[in-house]
């Protein structure tokens, strides 16, 4: 090994303006273990799909489940497509969880604005100058359900993709470094959230919230929370794409992959079909060749 | 009073953290709680108002287990500040921030207020109750996160490393606050990498090491010569004032002022 190729491999930069030196496609075996130990680890057959194609899997079930509406057609997206993808991959209980997580405090604060705000026939019931309709229930349902499935298509996306194997896709698809960056950086800021909101409701708990009592304590504890952790996983990105400024991460050039993902034809088939599968419902649906949503 | 019988702590993952912990502190105590980055301080503590439960072994307080008993209860009694600040600030406003706890535990109106104010001025940010937290530099997060805890004025106060990041004057205040609250009758019971805040400030040192406790007495004999090598196991050095006392043979010498009465002693 070279001791340029071995700088090269302790900074993990790749010489991007110069070409390859001779013989550079035959990696030493310390250099091939050492790539081997760069790449995700890919523990199902989920996981091991092209992150391209988990993407396109993902982006088509959310606009699904926009485009159609209704309470049938987003669970079928979600019983037929996320939920076996989930089994597959082995983490539908965490994912269910995930989900729940992520949508709760906006599901909490639709079904509060719609429920008592929309205007309709039936009223349930009364409370003060505000009646809630069967109307603004129904709506604040189909509203939650949306975005439960949209939230489980994203998680399991999220749940099964290393944000660095997606940046390697993009990047080698064409994608401008900066850009497939920002697509990981996005990736990964959920997660990060996550963890952050646990534990600054542990500091909460220490501090006397009765976070482990009634349901209304928990939603209490997590509502001051939404800003301040994604603000503060924002900052954390930024601080993290200046730590990779630093490191020539922005420099031209043409750059080498240390490793890449396989795809195959029956991957690009299967996202033309999911993108097709979408386009035709979106069609239909705006065309009103497909029933009314139920 | 606080009793840990055979506290065995293992995290989610396998890695034990604390591996069999004794430990008895009495009202009113000043304890220190010492040694090198991840030998379990933190996860000692979180022991003391339920935020982690033991693997094996139980906590008592006052004479009752904690186990069953909600995290939200026993933070009327333990008052706990997170090592790192960020992990606990989640207000937009300073003053919103320190109410946070004390308004859980009940307090409302003017009895809030005073609490609150109290708290502020004990650390110096009176002047700044009304901005952001995340405008204040770290050092001055740390303290915010300080006075969160105080104006829950709880009986037993934990503090993780509360001098870390700052200057000269905010150890002072530190100091100044684990002194006042002694005086009230407060336990007191803090995590520190500054010896000389530990000989100066605490009545009884705790030194941990690999999930146990290796040793535990006052300071001049925690930081006595016959400890070093012990101390040296878990990476920790102790105060130069000791150093220099015992290089003189003046004896245990822990805090400055004793080595310097030592030092008057002889040549008088
Ligand atoms: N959330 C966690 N999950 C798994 N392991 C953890 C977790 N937190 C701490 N540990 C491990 O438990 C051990 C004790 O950690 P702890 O934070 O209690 O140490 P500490 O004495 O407070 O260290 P420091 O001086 O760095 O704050 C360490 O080995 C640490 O890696
Ligand atoms: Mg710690």
């Amino acid at each position: 090994m070279s001791e340029r190729s071995a700088r090269r491999r302790a900074d993990g930069i790749d010489d991007a303006t110069t070409a390859p030196p001779p013989g550079a496609d035959q990696l030493s075996e310390a250099d091939a273990a050492y790539l081997a130990g760069l790449a995700p680890a890919t523990p199902t057959a989920y996981h091991r799909q092209n992150p391209l194609t988990k993407a396109t899997a993902a982006t088509m079930a959310t606009l699904g489940a926009f485009v159609l509406g209704g309470y049938v057609g987003p669970l079928a997206i979600l019983v037929l497509g996320v939920v076996p993808g989930a089994i597959v991959a082995g983490l539908l209980g965490r994912l269910v969880r995930l989900a729940a997580l992520i949508s709760l405090p906006i599901a909490v604060s639709v079904a509060l604005v719609s429920v008592f705000t929309r205007a309709g026939e039936t009223v349930l019931f009364v409370i003060g100058p505000f009646d809630a309709t069967l109307e603004g229930v129904d709506f604040a349902a189909q509203i939650i359900v949306r975005l439960f499935v949209i939230a489980m298509a994203l998680g399991l996306f999220g749940l099964t993709t290393d944000p660095r194997a997606l940046v390697v896709d993009l990047e080698r698809r064409g994608v401008p470094p900066r850009v497939a960056f920002a697509a990981a950086a996005t990736l990964e800021t959920i997660p990060a959230m996550i963890e952050r909101a646990q534990t600054i409701q542990a500091a909460q708990r220490a501090r006397g919230l009765d976070t482990e009592g009634s349901l209304g304590a928990r939603v209490r504890g997590v509502m001051p929370l939404v800003g301040p952790v994604i603000l503060s996983s924002l900052t954390e990105v930024e601080e993290r794409s200046l730590a990779l400024e630093v490191r020539a991460f922005g420099r031209p050039g043409r750059r080498h992959l240390l490793w890449t993902l396989p795809d195959s034809g029956r991957q690009r088939l299967v996202r033309w079909l999911l993108v097709g599968l979408f386009l035709a419902v979106a069609v239909g649906r705006v065309s009103g060749s497909l029933p009314a949503p139920l | 009073m606080i009793e840990i019988r055979g506290l065995v702590f293992d995290y989610p993952g396998g890695s034990r953290a604390l591996d069999g912990i004794d430990l008895t502190i009495q009202d009113g105590e000043r304890v220190a709680i010492i040694g090198q980055n991840g030998s379990g301080k933190s996860t000692l503590v979180k022991h003391l108002n339920g935020l982690l439960r033991p693997t094996m072994g139980e906590v008592f307080l006052d004479g009752a287990p904690t186990a069953g008993i909600r995290v939200a209860h026993l933070a009327a009694r333990v008052g706990l500040a997170f090592q790192d600040p960020d992990r606990q600030i989640f207000a937009g406003k300073v003053r919103t921030e320190v109410a946070f706890g004390p308004r859980n535990l009940g307090r409302r109106g003017g009895e809030l207020a005073a609490a609150v104010d109290a708290a502020l001025v004990a650390v110096g940010l009176d002047g700044v109750a009304d901005q952001n937290p995340y405008d204040l530099g770290y050092s001055r997060r740390k303290l915010l996160a300080l006075a969160s805890i105080l104006a829950m004025d709880t009986r037993v106060v934990i503090l993780d490393e509360p001098t870390t990041g700052q200057d000269a004057d905010g150890v002072d205040r530190v100091r100044r606050i684990v002194s006042d609250l002694g005086a009230a009758g407060r336990t007191v019971i803090a995590i520190s990498h500054d010896m000389r805040f530990v000989a100066d400030s605490f009545e009884r040192v705790v030194v941990m090491g690999a999930g146990r406790v290796l040793l535990d007495g006052p300071p001049a004999n925690v930081f006595a010569e016959a400890g070093w090598p012990t101390l040296a196991t878990t990476y920790l050095e102790p105060p130069l004032a000791a150093r220099v006392g015992a290089r003189l043979d003046l004896g245990a010498t822990a805090t400055e002022v004793s080595l310097i009465e030592a030092l008057a002693a002889r040549a008088g």
